[in-house]
């Protein structure tokens, strides 16, 4: 009997070490270790033993039993492994290839950089306006100091609807809007489309954006200009930049100037985006003239203001590099989707 | 303006001061410096040369060899030309030596010969006759006699430095070199030398008389001048006219255009013997008046143009240009010359009309100031004495109307150091401005400033506070922020808000901005097959449009995105959703009498294989969700350019404010598209400036839900949408009902369709029992029974 268990249990052990199916380990374990199976059989067969003997066989049958068990579950263990492996194996894909991303749309690199000043503008108090884009002479020219025979019509090319109705040539228009309704203190920022008759090139446009921004209370200076200005290129052109005033002519700004920002692709040693000057300009400025102040109806005794006007497809093209105003209105797909 | 150095060097010393130093400087004060030409550009290693021998070359018969003095050596030179001799000085281009034109002279054997130069003509030194006598020849440039091995630049007189300056409208005093070099004396500090205004006069029998009809003429002089006698100018005049771009013609004619470079006045020269009496009348033209210009053309004027006229004829079209018979010509012997002043609104008016314009209209429509009439007028009799072109005579007249009186501007030294934020003192803002000729008067903080005549911007104290900082230095304003200034909430307003959400669900949908022109072709509205009764059409004009293509302001977004699908097809682009937030302009009536309606507007375009009606419409269905708009009225699309079996138009308060669908094929077509696009349009302004109302939470379900599925046959034309919101409505417990298959075809009665649909039933308060669910389905079943006839499956 003893001899039997244990020559069925070696050579069920080298079986189960073969074995390389979950199914045969399966066979093997119905006809070994099941009801009829060959271990079992040799439990039935203990009855024929006499009565003494029979606890010992039992003990060694049941060891025997409990060792092919966990043979068999060390088997299926290992040869789940090894399945799983091979799955792995076989698994494996080519991940140097790619597949269109998923769309995801977005914003023109304008209206982008729109928002960039607009929220920079918006956390330092400013309120974000808007205002007509067919505008009367009135507020487009007349209100700001350009009356009819003012050189300044000569330096704007401007597309007219009627003899008095325009397409505004500058936001600086909304200025005069805002003032006719708040008094001051007025912090109010206001970008948006502006027209004047210039064919598209790499350098114009008919059509462009300006960001026109207002500052009116008492006792506001050049140097709160200058302040205010300098925060906006260090935020938009990086931290090293400076910016320079030069004396310049706007009729509704005096004393006026052209804002130049240190470049920042050379740093000021001068550059081809700089044309070797070092500086880039950046946007018009000054303090607000009084006779404008005057037209609004608000003192220019008691206040004074400044005001400056972003070129904001200029500012985006240099930020992003763009090179040709053309690119920006064309809306190649292809362009649209590097800003996003 | 064109400011040549030398000139400049004549009123006011920059010596030790380079050229790109002095544009450096001019820079800070407000000048902005746009090229610096050197004149003699491009020559190099060109020297005049003495011919000291020709003869013959040995193996050429048309060539000669030539030995010739350049100073510091004698060089043998090979060459073709024919029009030499010995002892003839000629430019010589030395080994090394480059010309204007790029070309490089390296010494080089000619039929064995060794040539060591090139002599040149005139026209290979990019000068003419108006340069040097005998530079239009067709050979070699022959110099008067000079010491050989001279520099050709400084022969030809082409050492110049030119500054081409730009000057701003506000400061027209400053187009001449005359008024540069007032600033930049005040800027380097330095004196500024008088204007030579010297001669001698004498009598004449016939005196002038001047009477001015009409006030855009407010200052009229006008002086004789006898014994004239035209002929070339000297060359230093006529360098300097060439220096500027100024083509010189005579004497007299010369004068007055270094006039009015210099000093920056027009002036007018009229042969006397045309002149009826000498008697000039200021007036405006009569209505169909006619006039023979200088340039030999007739002009027809109007009573709105000024002339300068006799008793009997226009004379001179004011300011812009004269008439033909009564101009200078070399048989002239009398001038009368004019120095006027005329409003530059008149002259550029008139100059518009006419189509017509000279350097005086140019410098008119600048702006020319009251003093330099007198100026101009005493610099050119100057001349006139000095180069002896004719004898000055007191035979002179004036008339004015209006003569401004120089403004005063009382103000302090505080209130400019407040407006610019930094501390000037009252006796460094009067240094400053008296070095720009302002008559100053300081009494403690205070001051007071008389401003030339020639300073017209000047106004009040701001302006004063400009010419102080701009000498004082842009660098002394520094950063503050606003410390006296109340504090503000910025922000934007709703409508911008809005609009900021509605384009981030746009890109959400997988969309690209686009950005396009506020204008368009007249053309797209038949593009668009919009019909003639359009109200699209009514379309507000551009009375002075770039080109047709942009002469309209749109009424509608979706020319201009079709266009851009349109370029994005060409340029192989495909699937791809695009839109635009843009304003379209409404006219209440044209032509426009009042300002019109911009409507904010939405435009999307999707296209690709995956686009249909219903992925453009799911688009809007979200849009209109997020905005908590609910269309009242849903029907097949009215507009032109859409399918009219594949696009909707949704209406609120019976306004269609949103349209989309399929692009009609004959539109797609005339946009020159092959592909299916599907566009929406959305007028925004009846929403955008609204709050969106806060999202009132319902609920999540705390009992289980149950799912239904139900399919019912109907007839073909009920639409599915329809019986998804009746079933959605017809018992409370049903909380959702979506359609899941349309079938038509075997089993299904011709003329219907079976409509699958699956809906969600659920109790806020308690789990459903079988029965209820039973009672919920059944309502569901009998509701489409009754509105539709339909026939569960």
């Amino acid at each position: 009997m003893e001899e039997s268990v244990k020559k069925l249990t070696a050579e069920t052990e080298a079986k189960i070490s073969e074995c390389v199916e979950k199914a045969d380990l399966n066979a093997i374990r119905v006809r070994v270790l099941g009801k009829n199976g060959e271990l079992t059989a040799l439990l039935k067969s203990m009855k024929d033993l006499p009565p003494e003997k029979r606890p010992e066989a039992g003990k060694i049958v049941n060891a025997a039993r409990e060792k092919l068990e966990q043979a068999i579950a060390a088997r299926q263990a290992e040869l789940e492994r090894l399945e799983l492996a091979k799955r792995l194996r076989e698994e494996k894909i080519d991940i140097s290839i790619d597949i269109r991303p998923p769309a995801s749309g977005g914003l023109h690199p304008l209206t982008i950089m729109r928002s960039r000043i607009t929220e920079f503008f918006s956390s330092l108090g400013f309120v974000i306006a808007d205002s007509p884009e067919i505008e009367t002479d009135y507020y487009n020219f007349e209100a700001l100091n350009i009356p009819a025979d003012h050189p300044a019509r000569e330096m704007q090319d401007t597309f007219f609807i009627t003899e008095n109705i325009l397409l505004r040539s500058q936001t600086s228009a909304g200025q005069v809007r805002m003032m006719e309704k708040v008094k001051p203190p007025i912090k109010m920022l206001s970008p948006g489309r502006v027209f004047r008759a210039d064919e598209a090139d790499a350098t114009h446009s008919p059509v462009f954006h300006q960001v026109e921004g207002l500052v009116v209370d008492k006792g506001i200076t050049m140097c709160d200009l200058k302040g205010i200005l300098d925060l906006f290129a260090k935020k938009f052109f990086g931290e090293n930049t400076k910016t320079r005033f030069r004396p310049s002519y706007f009729p509704f700004t005096e004393p006026s100037v052209e804002v130049d920002a240190s470049c920042s692709q050379c740093g000021g040693k001068g550059c081809r985006v700089c044309k070797g000057t070092g500086w880039i300009e950046i946007l018009g400025a000054g303090m607000v003239n009084r006779n404008v102040l005057k037209t609004c109806g608000i003192n220019p005794d008691e206040y004074t203001g400044f005001a400056f006007g972003v070129g904001l497809d200029r500012i985006t093209n240099i930020i992003f590099g763009i090179n040709s105003m053309r690119t920006v209105f064309e809306n190649d797909v292809r362009f649209l989707k590097q800003f996003n | 303006m064109k400011l040549p150095i030398s000139w400049l060097n004549e009123y006011v010393s920059t010596d030790g001061i380079t050229p790109k130093e002095l544009a450096d400087k001019l820079l800070n004060i407000g000048f902005e410096v746009e090229e610096i030409i050197y004149m003699g550009d491009g020559i190099e290693k060109v020297v005049a040369g003495k011919i000291l021998e020709i003869t013959k070359h040995p193996d050429a018969d048309k060539l000669s060899v030539c030995k010739v003095d350049v100073g510091e050596e004698k060089v043998t030179i090979v060459t073709g030309a024919k029009n030499i001799a010995i002892g003839n000085t000629v430019p010589v281009a030395l080994d090394g030596a480059t010309l204007p034109n790029g070309v490089r002279i390296t010494a080089a054997p000619l039929r064995g010969i060794m040539s060591y130069g090139m002599m040149c003509s005139g026209a290979e030194l990019g000068v003419d006759n108006n340069v040097i006598e005998g530079a239009d020849v067709n050979g070699i440039l022959i110099l008067p006699e000079i010491t050989p091995g001279s520099d050709i630049k400084d022969v030809l007189r082409l050492n110049e430095t030119v500054l081409d300056i730009s000057v701003t409208a506000n400061r027209p005093d400053c187009q001449c070199v005359y008024g540069m070099a007032r600033e930049i004396a005040a800027m380097l500090g330095k004196k500024l030398k008088p204007l030579h205004l010297n001669y001698k006069s004498i009598s004449f029998e016939q005196t002038p008389t001047v009477e001015i009809k009409d006030d855009a003429c407010s200052r009229y002089t006008c002086n004789v001048i006898s014994d004239v006698k035209i002929r070339k100018s000297p060359d230093w005049l006529r360098d300097r006219l060439r220096y500027v771009g100024i083509r010189s013609i005579n004497n007299v004619v010369d004068i007055t255009n270094y006039v009015l470079m210099e000093v920056g006045q027009p002036l007018h020269a009229f042969d006397t013997s045309f002149v009826s009496q000498l008697g000039i009348i200021v007036r405006k033209a009569s209505n169909g008046e006619q006039i023979t210009a200088l340039d030999e053309r007739t002009y027809t004027l109007n009573d709105s143009m000024l002339v300068i006229a006799d008793n009997e004829k226009p004379l001179a079209i004011a300011g812009v240009m004269g008439g033909e018979y009564s101009g200078i010509t070399d048989t002239t012997k009398t001038v009368l010359l004019e120095s006027a002043r005329f409003s530059k609104g008149n002259v550029r008016a008139t100059s518009r009309a006419l189509g017509l314009r000279s350097d005086s209209s140019a410098r008119y429509e600048k702006g020319v100031d009251y003093a330099s009439v007198d100026v101009g007028r005493e610099r050119a009799l100057a001349l006139f004495h000095q180069l002896k072109a004719g004898k000055v005579t007191t035979s002179f007249a004036a008339a004015n109307r209006a003569k401004p009186q120089p403004k005063t501007v009382r103000t302090s030294a505080k209130k400019i150091s407040e407006l610019l934020g930094i501390d000037v003192k009252p006796n460094v803002i009067a240094k400053i401005l008296k070095g720009l000729e302002f008559k100053v008067e300081i009494d403690g903080d205070s001051i007071t400033a008389q401003a030339p005549l020639f300073r017209e911007d000047i106004e009040n104290y701001t302006d004063l506070a400009e010419e102080v900082i701009r000498f004082y230095g842009y660098d002394n304003i520094k950063s503050t922020f606003m410390s006296t200034a109340k504090t503000t909430a910025g922000g934007t307003d709703v409508r911008q808000k809005n609009i900021d959400f509605l384009k981030t669900l746009a890109c959400n949908f997988g969309a690209y901005e686009i950005s396009t022109y506020s204008f368009i072709s007249k053309k797209a509205a038949s593009q668009l097959i919009l019909p003639q009764n359009s109200e699209l059409r009514n379309q507000i004009e551009i009375l002075n449009p770039l080109s047709d293509e942009y002469c309209v302001m749109r009424t509608q977004l979706a020319s201009s995105m079709l266009n851009v699908v349109a370029h994005n097809f060409s340029k192989k682009n495909k699937e791809f959703r695009l839109f635009e937030v843009g304003k379209t302009y409404i006219a209440r009536e044209l032509p426009l009498k009042e300002l019109p309606d911009e409507r904010d507007t939405l435009i999307m375009a999707f296209t690709g294989e995956h686009e249909s009606f219903y992925t453009v419409k799911s688009a809007v269905s979200e849009i209109l969700r997020r905005f908590a708009i609910h269309p009242e009225q849903a029907e097949y699309g009215k507009k032109s350019y859409y399918h009219p079996g594949i696009s909707c138009d949704y209406y609120i308060n019976g306004e269609n404010f949103c349209s989309f669908g399929k692009l009609h094929p004959s539109v797609a077509k005339n946009f020159g598209i092959a592909d299916d696009v599907y566009i929406c349009e959305m007028d925004l302004s009846g929403f955008i400036s609204a709050e969106i109302p806060n999202v009132k939470f319902a609920p999540l379900p705390k009992y289980q839900t149950v799912e239904r599925d139900l399919a019912v046959i109907v007839r073909e034309e009920v639409p599915a949408g329809d019986i998804i919101k009746t079933a959605r409505h017809a018992d409370p417990l049903c909380i959702h009902a979506e359609l899941f298959d349309i079938y038509r075809g075997e089993q299904i009665e011709a003329g219907h369709k079976s409509v699958a649909l699956s809906f969600i039933l659920s109790s806020p308060d308690k789990t459903l029992t079988d029965e209820e669910i039973t009672t919920a389905f059944n309502n569901v079943l009998s509701s489409l029974e009754r509105e539709y006839g339909a026939k569960l499956r």
